[in-house]
């Protein structure tokens, strides 16, 4: 899942000079990640996994990390 | 005929001329057409012989930048000049000008400079320098390229290797965006496009100034919050629209401000186009060019009237934007008006269906600028703000950045239709709607 999150950010959302050094802990929002991005990453998850992702938790704890990331996709594949 | 082809350098890409109609519009009213400037205040003068080297290799790798603006058919290109043109100009205050008015006056007159399309350079690179001041302004005319270019254009003046600005990204990137979709998909997205634009004309947009009289010139009026006030804002903004709009802050507070300032005036609801951008975030090509699409932030005038109601109606109609990919469907409109005349595209995109003006005012968010204070050839840069000149109506156009911790505002109008202290009155409310004291 981190795989196919990690390609959607680095090939649309943000320029890295290496993506294979940004870790699953660095901060997506410094990296660039703006308000446009994160509604895009949003519908790239809902569409891709099944899942609604309710607007409530659209908060920088969900969205700054890939692994925080990750386990906001999987609290709702899990309801 | 074969002489007009071999002097083409670029043709224009649909973002470009998206841009370019606008700049016939602003021509018609009279103004000197789509001129925007970018403008850094400086601590002291900055080293002048690296900067002219520095933009003697900027023009050398993009020779668009020396090129001039032409018409060959019912299409645009940049062309080669005869004679490459100088691209950087010098002005010192003279000792019976005050520092401050000199900058300002110069800034005005680069802003409000009126030349044929033809004659005018795509960009320029000015140095504005008194006793105590100095001003590094860059002027460029639309077409040439976007806000978010001229700042890479600006890195890659502070940068000694140049290399990755120099990527080639091949096609323009709403070409690329375009690329992606089936031919069908293109035509379901230009009717989501023409339907999306049909529901944002069924509320008629109120002028913010009454448009009586005949445009004369652009003026500007730039404010600087400190950045106690600047974080109070984003945390503010953070609250109200949370992750998934933070412009749309800026935008519900001059709405509000501008309802409280001419609460008479005729129209449903406020209006505002904005353009976001195509290219990655923090992404350091293309330079040239224009790589946008634009939205809207609508608002009727009794949700304006309530403060939590007007955040709440943006947040909800930016989501509902992208989620239902209307963000994307002005890209195929965009498509299919570069075939339209300059003069039939722009009446598109200004008016609605009932032949009014669309904007209520022009909005752009540059966002955090992170170019490091220090950076600017030897010179520390204290400060940045935008310029753009707008059409009549709606004759006002807001530009937010920030920058070292402030947030700059910066109100581009049009005189005589409103003045500096209209501006000023009107700024007073914006910044008790943004820090919430209203």
């Amino acid at each position: 899942m981190k795989n196919k999150l990690r390609n959607f950010i680095f090939e649309e959302l943000i320029f890295v000079a290496d993506p294979k050094q940004f870790s699953d802990e660095d901060n997506l929002l410094e990296a660039g990640l703006d308000s446009m991005g994160i509604m895009r990453l949003i519908m790239f998850i809902e569409d891709n996994y099944g899942i609604t992702l309710p607007d409530t938790e659209i908060d920088p704890d969900n969205v700054q990390t890939l692994h925080a990331l990750e386990q906001w996709i999987l609290k709702h594949k899990n309801i | 005929m074969n002489h007009s082809k071999q002097d083409i350098l670029e043709v224009l890409n649909i973002a470009d001329n998206f841009t370019l109609a606008m700049d016939e519009e602003i021509r018609q009213d009279g103004l000197a057409g789509s001129l925007c400037g970018y403008a850094l205040e400086l601590n002291q003068t900055p080293d002048i012989n690296l900067l002219q080297q520095r933009i003697n290799k900027f023009s050398q790798q993009f020779p668009v930048a020396l090129s001039s603006l032409q018409q060959r058919g019912k299409r645009f290109y940049w062309c080669k000049r005869e004679k490459d043109p100088e691209l950087f100009f010098q002005h010192s205050c003279s000792e019976n000008q005050t520092d401050q008015f000199f900058q300002k006056e110069t800034i005005n007159q680069l802003i409000n400079d009126k030349h044929n399309r033809e004659d005018l350079l795509p960009i320029e690179f000015h140095l504005i320098k008194s006793s105590t001041q100095c001003c590094f302004f860059i002027r460029w005319i639309h077409p040439f390229c976007d806000a978010r270019g001229v700042d890479l254009i600006l890195k890659y003046l502070c940068t000694e290797d140049t290399s990755p600005f120099e990527q080639k990204t091949g096609k323009p990137l709403v070409n690329q965006q375009l690329d992606k979709y089936s031919w069908w998909e293109k035509f379901t997205l230009l009717v989501k496009g023409k339907r999306y634009i049909q529901s944002i004309d069924k509320l008629t947009s109120i002028q913010a100034f009454k448009n009586d009289q005949p445009p004369q010139q652009l003026n500007y009026s730039i404010f600087k919050l400190t950045p106690a006030q600047t974080e109070q804002v984003s945390q503010l903004a953070r609250k109200k629209v949370g992750l998934t709009g933070t412009s749309l802050y800026y935008i519900a507070c001059l709405m509000r401000a501008l309802d409280k300032l001419n609460p008479e005036h005729e129209g449903d609801a406020y209006c505002s186009p904005y353009a976001f951008n195509l290219r990655k975030q923090r992404a350091l090509t293309p330079l040239i060019a224009n790589h946008v699409c634009a939205l809207f932030a609508q608002a009727p005038r009794k949700i304006v009237q309530d403060r939590d109601k007007l955040f709440d109606h943006l947040k909800q109609q930016n989501i509902q934007v992208i989620r239902q990919q209307l963000d994307y469907a002005f890209l195929p409109l965009m498509w299919a008006g570069s075939y339209l005349s300059l003069d039939k595209y722009g009446k598109i995109l200004r008016l609605s269906s009932k032949q009014k003006e669309r904007s209520s005012f022009w909005f752009s968010d540059v966002g955090k600028l992170n170019i490091p204070s220090h950076s600017f050839l030897g010179a520390e840069i204290t400060s940045i703000f935008h310029l753009c000149q707008v059409t009549t109506p709606p004759g006002l156009a807001f530009l937010c950045c920030i920058y070292q911790n402030q947030l700059t505002l910066s109100y581009n109008f049009v005189e005589p239709l409103t003045s500096s202290v209209q501006i000023e009155k009107l700024h007073k409310l914006v910044l008790a709607e943004l820090l919430e004291e209203a």
